[in-house]
């Protein structure tokens, strides 16, 4: 089946004086260097490109056939990774240009959209990305659930994958006030009112008057730094957008990823 | 490269019950491929609609409705139905924990890796449903709910009006005077009922399947369907019958 793609020793449209120049390059020892298995076109070469690669080595040697079909996997949890990686960069560049203060911030988005080189393509990949990312987590959790992949011994793997939808959330609300535009600033208030209903720890929340929870010290004065959204909010968000959240959700990733090298793809037993 | 490479290649994927290619260049391949689509997608999508940019920030300027991200704007449609310390905090946090589960209650190993529905139509229906429910609210609060959070037909031009602050939580003054709350005693043997029923009458009809997961699965998965079909009950009985509250006590309502 695989051996159906294996009919590529024809290359004879390539000049021989090119042939040439690419045999030199890969005998100096810079190339060696950091490329140290070749052109992986014999098995044992393509297990040791593999084994032998930092980036490779976090994938398998080999992989079942059946988990690699696209009806299968539909390749979501895959993207979703290279949505995070995309954001990543993004954010990192946009971090450049903006600033999270109160008087500030919306001037920038305003220059990220009229001044700034590529500016306006910059954040509007960074939000569809986003908006995607949380469509594709979604889509992810639906494949496995549908295909029976949280299954024994793969359970808490699962558990780990709803940690990180919420954290996927929690990423993209964060983000949504730090334009500091009436849509977002609105967003997030409404979002973080719901903080303050919480039972026992909100101050508008059953049973929270009997602990002396007030609308200073409560849970969504812990989240937003004050009794409204406010500058102290914006930097708030600011930090467990682009510092805390991430970190948290590459440790998660590590594991997650861990454990499929581990467990393998899921596949029928 | 030689023929015994391709023989060996040909041998592993053929091999019964060893269906397995080398990651590099197949499964490598697949990864590329999808990162440039999803790349190029990115990119076309950017470069043909603008992210979104209201007026900045004003305290003073309410917009209404106000809505938030399209992720939790089912959460913030349940306000209607639900006092906010449940459609904010309650619901979301059993849902959390209830996929949490999924796997410890859900043991039966004969169907993994593949699509399966006829060995296992309850999980399929219930997640289904859960997941349709949610994305039903996503597009009843996103694209029929405008001022005030009443209904509008998309598209529509909103009436103008101030911008007077109306909490989702407390919408439609005018319908609010026709609902009612039902009386403590009557909301709690309903919902006693409700529940009792609801945990005993699966145990008597799928005798074999209780027996199966044992007391603390079915306990699990019974209280979390129940929930389920209590939100969609609850919303039902308002939306019917205009009851507010199935159960009022002067710490909180239900």
């Amino acid at each position: 089946m695989a051996a159906n793609f294996d009919n590529r020793d024809d290359v004879s449209f390539v000049p021989s004086f090119c042939k040439k120049i690419a045999e030199y390059i890969k005998n100096t020892d810079i190339w060696k260097s950091i490329f140290r298995v070749g052109y992986p076109d014999t098995m044992p070469k393509r297990m040791a490109v593999m084994r032998s690669s930092f980036y490779m080595h976090l994938f398998p040697t080999k992989v079942g056939i059946h988990g690699m079909k696209l009806k299968y996997s539909w390749c979501m949890g895959g993207i979703t990774f290279f949505l995070f990686l995309a954001l990543t960069i993004t954010g990192v560049l946009l971090m450049f240009y903006y600033v999270p203060e109160e008087h500030r911030a919306f001037d920038d988005m305003k220059d990220l959209r009229y001044v700034v080189p590529f500016g306006v393509i910059l954040r509007n990949m960074h939000r569809w990305g986003a908006h995607g990312m949380v469509f594709t987590v979604i889509l992810h959790m639906i494949r496995v659930f549908y295909t029976g992949s949280y299954k024994p011994p793969r359970q808490f793997n699962w558990t780990v994958g709803v940690l990180l939808l919420l954290l996927t959330l929690l990423l993209s609300f964060t983000g949504y006030l730090l334009p500091w535009d009436q849509l977002g600033f609105w967003a997030v208030t409404v979002g973080t009112n719901m903080a303050s209903a919480t039972p026992f720890l909100g101050y508008e929340g059953p049973f929270s008057k009997y602990l002396g929870i007030a609308i200073d010290n409560d849970i969504r004065f812990a989240l937003i730094g004050g009794t409204r959204i406010g500058p102290n909010a914006l930097i708030r968000a600011y930090v467990w957008h682009c510092v805390g959240l991430p970190l948290i959700a590459t440790a998660l990733m590590v594991f997650h990823f861990w454990r499929i090298r581990k467990d393998g793809f899921s596949g029928p037993m | 490269m030689s023929d015994s490479t391709i023989k060996t290649d040909a041998m592993i994927a053929t091999q019964p019950g060893y269906e397995k290619m080398p990651s590099w260049p197949y499964f490598i391949w697949i990864i590329f491929l999808s990162m440039i689509f999803v790349t190029i997608l990115l990119w076309v999508l950017s470069m043909l609609f603008n992210a979104p940019l209201e007026e900045a920030a004003e305290w003073a300027k309410t917009p209404n409705p106000a809505k938030a991200p399209w992720y939790f704007i089912g959460l913030q449609e349940l306000l209607v139905y639900f006092d906010p310390w449940i459609a904010g905090v309650l619901i979301p946090q059993q849902i959390i924990i209830g996929l949490m589960l999924i796997p410890y209650v859900d043991t039966a190993p004969s169907v993994q890796g593949c699509y399966n529905y006829s060995k296992r139509k309850f999980q399929f229906l219930f997640f289904s449903s859960g997941i349709f429910l949610w994305f039903f609210l996503i597009v009843i609060g996103q694209f029929l709910r405008g001022p005030s959070w009443e209904m509008y037909w998309p598209l529509i031009d909103y009436p103008l009006g101030g911008h007077e602050w109306v909490y989702p939580g407390q919408p439609l003054k005018t319908s609010q005077a026709k609902l009612y709350s039902l009386s403590l005693p009557v909301g709690l043997t309903l919902s006693a009922i409700f529940f009792s029923v609801g945990m005993a009458l699966p145990v008597l009809i799928f005798k074999k399947y209780f027996k199966q997961l044992g007391i603390i699965k079915y306990s699990l998965v019974a209280i979390h369907v129940l929930l389920t079909l209590g939100v969609v009950g609850k919303i039902l009985l308002r939306l019917v019958l205009g009851i507010k509250y199935v159960i009022v006590t002067p710490w909180f309502n239900i």
